[in-house]
């Protein structure tokens, strides 16, 4: 045997731990993020969050219309968005494989994908608000379009180019003109993946804050109206989180966990779909 | 080297299904198929062999333009079915590749149930109503020898077959939409040799109502199915004869040497 195996056998070893301490770091701050809240969170939980609108300060309430007002927007902003990046993807992996424009998109895509969510809500405030001169809750959909659409452009392409060309040639060498080998065999062969990117898109634009800021605001009362200012739950969140207001701060640490769990419980849907053999 | 243009003298009354006229094909700047000439007669098994590189799959894929797929790729020359240039640009591709079915070296079933499978290709041209397509479906599973085995579970999806079984459902699959031409690219490369055998089996009954070229890198598998071979090097066309004589008696020495298992 070598003299310098020991040597190497040492240093794997240490390697090996700093790499098991590196993991337990990251995986502390989940730990102690989800242990807050749930400390917190908890107490506040009952029938009444669910059910009374947000109070006025010093008075008991609920999240109610935070939570429908969320939901509204985050399913108008899916509703937006999705089309526009399952169309963009399946351009670029299937039509536009080898062309120029593809690697373009895909280069912008990825910016888009990383950038700030606060510039796309002051974009979405010069686009929509400013014109229309308030607040309304179809900006904010829409500003959130805007964060769905590269997380669904991204998944869209990745997992119909994982869909093997030999299924593509099969459906072809059948008589099957493209846009059908697109739709029933492409997308069949994709469609769990392709799911777990809206999924996942959902997951990132539930808790998105500043886009939502410069667009729907907030709203003290129910309103469903789409071109007024709507309440959501980051919002409020974030609104009386920084209150000083007892009742204001423990309906934020609530609305924080309801979010927490709600992005947590989609990942996990998420993972086990793509986990799921098709 | 002049590439040979040659039919199978022993069936000399033939009529040619297929011919190939000067065909010359590139990947991009690359020559694939140089100057290829030769006639396939119809409902006979025709096989392309040759060491990996040599064009034997490029020639088969031009036969349905399935190449067309890919932008960089393109065939020179003239290929007529039945008289008629497939390689002209108003030659309608769908409607070619219905009368030249295709199966691939892997199996390839579409991720949808065993009866989806087939009734996916019937229904793109055809507007059934559900018992005969059930007939359809059905005929088309005996005629790839699967049906006993499928018959119970046409609902399941297609990939939870066996490979073997796949294979042959992708052969039916092609045989529903009743094309005249198979080509078969490999389709027993990836499969054991019980399957193998099955897929020969098929193959030797499919010919009589078809007409099948087959690529493959097994040598005795081209002299079990085929009734004339042609062998391929270097996207040439070397000898084109009768299966009989490629593997007993070649013209040419680089097709003895490779027969003989000398290279390749």
């Amino acid at each position: 045997m070598s003299s310098i195996y020991p040597r190497r056998k040492a240093t794997n070893g240490i390697m090996m731990v700093l790499c098991v301490v590196a993991a337990a770091i990251g995986l502390a701050w989940l730990a102690l993020i989800l242990g807050a809240l749930l400390y917190n969170g908890v107490a506040g939980l009952n029938v009444a969050v669910f059910t009374e609108m947000t109070p006025p300060p010093g008075e008991a309430g609920g999240l109610l219309n935070a939570i429908v007002g969320s939901l509204v927007i985050t399913v108008i902003a899916v509703i937006i968005g999705t089309p526009i990046g399952i169309m963009a993807g399946t351009y670029m992996a299937e039509y536009g494989r080898f062309s120029k424009l593809t690697t373009a998109v895909r280069f912008i895509n990825d910016i888009l994908l990383s950038a700030p969510s606060i510039i796309v809500g002051l974009f979405v405030y010069e686009l929509i608000v400013r014109p229309m001169g308030h607040f309304s809750a179809i900006a904010g959909a829409f500003a959130l379009a805007v964060l769905v659409i590269p997380v669904v452009v991204r998944t869209t392409e990745d997992m119909l180019n994982l869909v093997p060309n030999a299924l593509r040639e099969a459906g072809t060498a059948i008589g099957a003109p493209r846009w059908i080998v697109i739709r029933s065999v492409a997308y069949r062969a994709a469609l769990s993946g392709i799911v777990t990117g809206i999924l996942l898109a959902i997951a990132r634009i539930s808790g998105e804050t500043a886009p939502l800021l410069f667009t729907a605001l907030n709203n003290q009362f129910w309103s469903s109206d789409l071109n007024a200012p709507m309440a959501s739950l980051p919002v409020t969140i974030f609104q009386f989180a920084l209150s000083p207001y007892e009742e204001w701060q423990q309906l934020a640490w609530t609305g924080a966990l309801i979010i927490t769990l709600t992005v947590l419980g989609l990942s996990i849907f998420a993972r086990s779909l793509t986990g799921r053999k098709g | 080297m002049v590439s040979l243009e040659k039919t199978a003298p022993q069936q000399a009354n033939d009529r040619a299904k297929i011919e190939i006229k000067n065909l010359n094909f590139y990947y991009g700047e690359s020559k694939a198929l140089k100057n290829i000439s030769l006639q396939l007669p119809e409902r006979s098994v025709t096989a392309f062999i040759g060491p990996s590189g040599c064009g034997k799959s490029t020639l088969l894929r031009v036969l349905n333009r399935i190449y067309e797929l890919y932008p960089k790729q393109r065939a020179e020359g003239e290929v007529l079915v039945d008289g008629q240039n497939i390689l002209d640009r108003n030659q309608d591709l769908n409607l070619l590749r219905t009368k030249v079915g295709m199966v691939f070296q892997k199996p390839t079933p579409f991720p949808m149930s065993i009866y989806e499978n087939i009734s996916f290709g019937i229904k793109l041209y055809e507007n059934l109503n559900k018992s005969d397509m059930d007939e359809r479906v059905e005929a088309a599973l005996r005629r790839a020898a699967l049906w006993n085995e499928v018959k119970d579970k046409l609902n399941a999806s297609g990939l939870s077959l066996s490979g073997g079984q796949q294979q042959r459902l992708c052969i039916a699959r092609t045989v529903a939409v009743k094309p005249e031409i198979i080509l078969l690219d490999e389709p027993a490369s990836a499969l054991d040799p019980l399957s193998t055998a099955k897929i020969e089996e098929l193959i030797d009954e499919l010919r009589a109502d078809y007409t099948i070229v087959i690529v493959t890198h097994n040598m005795q598998q081209a002299a079990r199915v085929s009734r004339q071979t042609a062998f391929m090097y270097l996207g040439e066309l070397v000898e084109f004869d009768e299966t009989a004589k490629i593997f007993t008696s070649p013209q040419e020495k680089r097709t003895q040497d490779y027969v003989t298992g000398r290279f390749g």
